[in-house]
């Protein structure tokens, strides 16, 4: 075929590549959106390499501090630091979003080393690689100024220690990718992710109520794990820099080529994984399940929810349905628990200084408990359109009114509130003590009143400014710009006129005073919430051409 | 004598400068089986937005089954089920969670919505997969769910963008059968669809769409009479190779009638020479 070369060539599919993203990015500019994206992006850059160069300076010093006197093994400490850097910024940086498809390049006639050179360049392009490298410079340039006879030594041994790096980071991205592709394990993951973020949370109370004394079995633990720690790569790489410098070179040759085995080996399992993406792996959703007779001619009847309109009791049970199979949503909302036990576990000094605020005065446990479930709630609350995605247009087709669709997803929101509230009372008797009985009505007062304000405001959000949402990934949960700012503004209103309220109330030294204050305004945002849904089927329909293009868009 | 199933008159949609629908004055009988054509980008998907409620018409009027769309809303809505561009699927659902909130929000009893829920999951092949969330359904799937959805209230005016689009022979068997026993109960059917060969087969009135603007309307027979009437009488001026008179006993196709009313040409005479 005249123009078809036998074999494609690497470096014009390479050149083609690298010309349809900078094409991207220049069709990117086209919105405001995306201009912003590049603003954003500059900034990015700005600090990424602000911290690249000033990490790689301290570690430059450190390194020749260690190297020139004498403690030349905790080079094995900066070695770790870069490491996990490199590993897990990437990680927490992308919050699971969905990946680029890579069979998008595999309809192309790639040969196999130029789909995985592809992969592993244009993959390794982001910040934790250059800001590692640019510390790893600086290390070897370190040791170099200590030691300048061992400067190739070490820039050779720290080579191959970026490129494990480099590789191992491609290799963990490729089977991310691969449980991301599909909706369950991209779930399982997430859920993973969350509970790590969760005992992220522990970190600094556990070390300020346990860190100031020494543990006896702190430094038994330790003793014990430093033979792992030096038969890892950043060990492997310390210790082939460090004996060198006693100048027992054949030992640190040893651990050299051990740093170079691990290399080789997470190269053979990035090979595995891009060999099965290159050979085109099924990943696909559809379910082949099959389910028995009984299974599949089983009647399911919708909830009876006496007392509540049909649609409305329709939209509830939907909601529900919808919230029920979603990992991230399901664990935010165990958040103010969690928030409570941060603080249970936090110092319990006697003085105010020393202890933390909920230890010194508990009473306020249940109040700061609930501020926070509806807190978290309100994400919900402000974009409730947003996981609906295109099934919005159903809204408009269906000859229900718009009050009662956000009446039943309102009534959802309500009493998830109401179990939070719940749950949080209880924990709060469990970790703390039982609240007094004015605090709690107080407290569930407040919360009504607020829920109310919320509601109100966060129906009329949800129809001006909606954003798709994905309840199932982490970080696609976010409402837009516009509705956080407002949202913001209305908590603190909201908050500002509880701690007035709370302050009437300890002026007359009574806390069941705050509760009918918190009663009477909760009336008066029941009016608010009534005139606004009474007026909600106009402001939709005007709307119906901006909502449907942002929840209906890909 | 019964109100027109659908009518417009002078339905315009502007998007900013552009003029997406043009003054269309639309009549469709009730029990019609309609197709609605026009090349890509000519205002189809944007028409049957405005008649659903989809979309808001810049100016016209449009009315179902006699009753105002923009007056009385929710009473057309009840009477009209909708398969739009996107399907409008919650994916978070099973199907059966999904039919039976539609059978709910349009106003059937949980008891009747059950039942209609498994009578059309085993009609379109879906009971099979009780568990499975929509999301995970294949496009097909996800079709005839939508589909299901569509008419769990027995709608007496059907609307279907593009309808048999990515869907395989057998579910297309499925829903063209579904269809035809619409129609024979005396419901009306209104489709948008690309693929001529089943508008054909199925519809017995048509409208073709082109650049905003409504360019015929009638019955196959009308619009095939129409296009031959304009070829002969433009016949005098062409070649014989050029003529669109058909031969003797051969009658125009509905892909051919299109493309002499939309003026389109396959390109297929322009050179591609190193295409082998």
């Amino acid at each position: 075929m005249a123009g078809l070369s036998s074999s494609p060539d690497m470096r014009g599919q390479l050149g083609a590549v690298a010309r349809v993203r900078f094409q991207l990015f220049v069709n990117g500019l086209r919105t405001i959106r995306g201009r912003l994206e590049v603003v954003a992006r500059g900034i990015m850059f700005l600090m990424f390499g602000a911290a690249g160069l000033g990490g790689s300076f301290g570690l430059g010093v450190a390194a020749w501090y260690f190297v020139s006197h004498g403690n030349v093994e905790w080079i094995a400490i900066l070695l770790w630091v870069v490491f996990l850097f490199w590993q897990l910024f990437p990680l927490m940086a992308s919050a699971f979003s969905e990946n680029v498809d890579s069979s998008n390049l595999l309809r192309f006639p790639l040969s196999f080393p130029s789909y995985f050179l592809i992969r592993l360049v244009y993959g390794s392009l982001d910040p934790s690689t250059i800001i590692g490298c640019l510390w790893l410079l600086g290390l070897t340039i370190g040791v170099g100024i200590a030691q300048p006879s061992l400067f190739f030594w070490a820039a050779l041994v720290l080579f191959v220690f970026a490129i494990f790096n480099v590789l191992l980071a491609r290799m963990i991205f490729a089977w991310i990718e691969r449980w991301l592709a599909q909706r369950r394990t991209r779930e399982i993951l997430g859920a993973v992710f969350f509970i790590f973020i969760i005992c992220f949370q522990f970190i600094g109370p556990l070390m300020s109520r346990y860190g100031e004394h020494r543990h006896p079995d702190a430094s038994r633990v330790t003793a014990q794990a430093l033979p792992y720690e030096r038969a890892l790569p950043p060990g492997l790489a310390a210790a082939a820099i460090a004996r060198a410098v006693k100048g027992a070179f054949a030992p640190a040759l040893g651990a050299f080529a051990l740093e170079s085995v691990y290399a080789l080996a997470v190269l053979w399992l990035l090979n595995v994984r891009l060999r099965a993406q290159y050979t085109g792996e099924n990943l696909s959703e559809t379910a082949a399940r099959k389910t028995s007779p009984k299974e599949k001619n089983a009647l399911r009847l919708s909830w009876n929810i006496s007392g509540v309109p049909g649609p409305v009791a329709a939209m509830l049970e939907k909601e529900v349905h919808y919230l029920s199979r979603s990992g991230p949503m399901l664990f935010t909302f165990i958040m103010p628990v969690v928030i409570l036990l941060i603080f249970r576990l936090g110092p319990a000094g006697t003085s105010a200084r020393q202890s933390n605020f909920l230890s010194h005065a508990p009473d306020l446990a249940f109040p700061v408990g609930a501020a926070y479930a509806l807190l978290i709630l309100t994400n919900l609350v402000y974009n409730c359109f947003g996981a609906d995605a295109v099934g919005m247009q159903f809204y408009y087709v269906c000859p229900v009114r718009f009050r009662e669709i956000l009446m039943g997803k309102n009534l959802t929101h309500a009493l998830l509130l109401a179990c939070e509230v719940v749950m949080v009372w209880f924990a709060v008797c469990f970790m703390f003590h039982p609240p007094a009985v004015d605090v709690t009505l107080a407290t569930v007062t407040g919360v009504a009143f607020a829920l109310l304000l919320n509601l109100t405001a966060g129906n009329l959000l949800s129809i001006y400014t909606p954003k798709k949402i994905d309840y199932g990934a982490f970080g696609k949960q976010r409402a837009s710009t516009a509705t956080v700012f407002a949202s913001l503004g209305i908590q603190f209103a909201v908050f500002g006129l509880a701690a007035v309220t709370l302050l009437i109330a300890r002026v007359f030294g009574r806390i069941w005073l705050a509760a009918f204050i918190f009663l009477i305004l909760a009336g008066v945002a029941a009016i608010a919430y009534a005139l606004v849904l009474k007026r909600v089927d106009r402001v939709a329909l005007d709307r119906r051409d901006a909502i449907l293009a942002e929840l209906s868009r890909a | 004598m019964d109100a027109p199933a659908i009518e417009t008159q002078g339905l315009t949609r502007r998007f900013g400068d552009l003029v997406a629908v043009a003054d269309v004055n639309l009549s469709v009988a009730p029990g019609q089986f309609f197709g609605f054509l026009g090349p890509n980008g000519a205002g189809k998907s944007t028409t049957i937005k405005m008649l659903t409620g989809l979309l808001s018409a810049s100016s016209g009027r449009i009315q179902i089954l006699g009753l105002d769309l923009g007056r009385n809303p929710v009473d057309v809505k009840r009477q009209i089920g909708v398969v739009p561009e996107g399907m409008a699927l919650f994916g978070r659902l099973t199907g059966a969670e999904y039919l039976n909130f539609v059978g709910c929000m349009y106003g059937l009893d949980r008891e009747t919505a059950g039942k209609r829920t498994a009578e059309l999951l085993d009609f379109m092949q879906l009971a099979d997969q009780p568990k499975t969330l929509v999301t995970d359904y294949s496009h097909g799937m996800q079709k005839k769910l939508a589909m299901a959805g569509a008419v769990i209230h027995g709608p007496r005016v059907l609307f279907l963008d593009e309808p048999f689009e990515g869907v395989d022979a057998i579910a297309s068997g499925t829903l063209k059968a579904m269809l035809q026993r619409m129609i024979a109960r005396g419901a009306t059917i209104f489709l948008t669809s690309h693929v001529l060969e089943i508008v054909e087969r199925l519809c017995s009135h048509l409208a073709i769409i082109h650049r905003g603007r409504l360019v015929a309307q009638g019955s196959l027979e009308e619009l095939r009479a129409g296009v031959e009437a304009q070829a002969a009488a433009a016949l005098a001026g062409t070649s014989p190779g050029e003529s669109a008179v058909p031969a003797p006993g051969e009658k125009l196709t509905l892909e051919e009638i299109f493309l002499r009313i939309v003026g389109g040409t396959r390109g297929a005479e322009q050179e591609l020479s190193w295409l082998g």
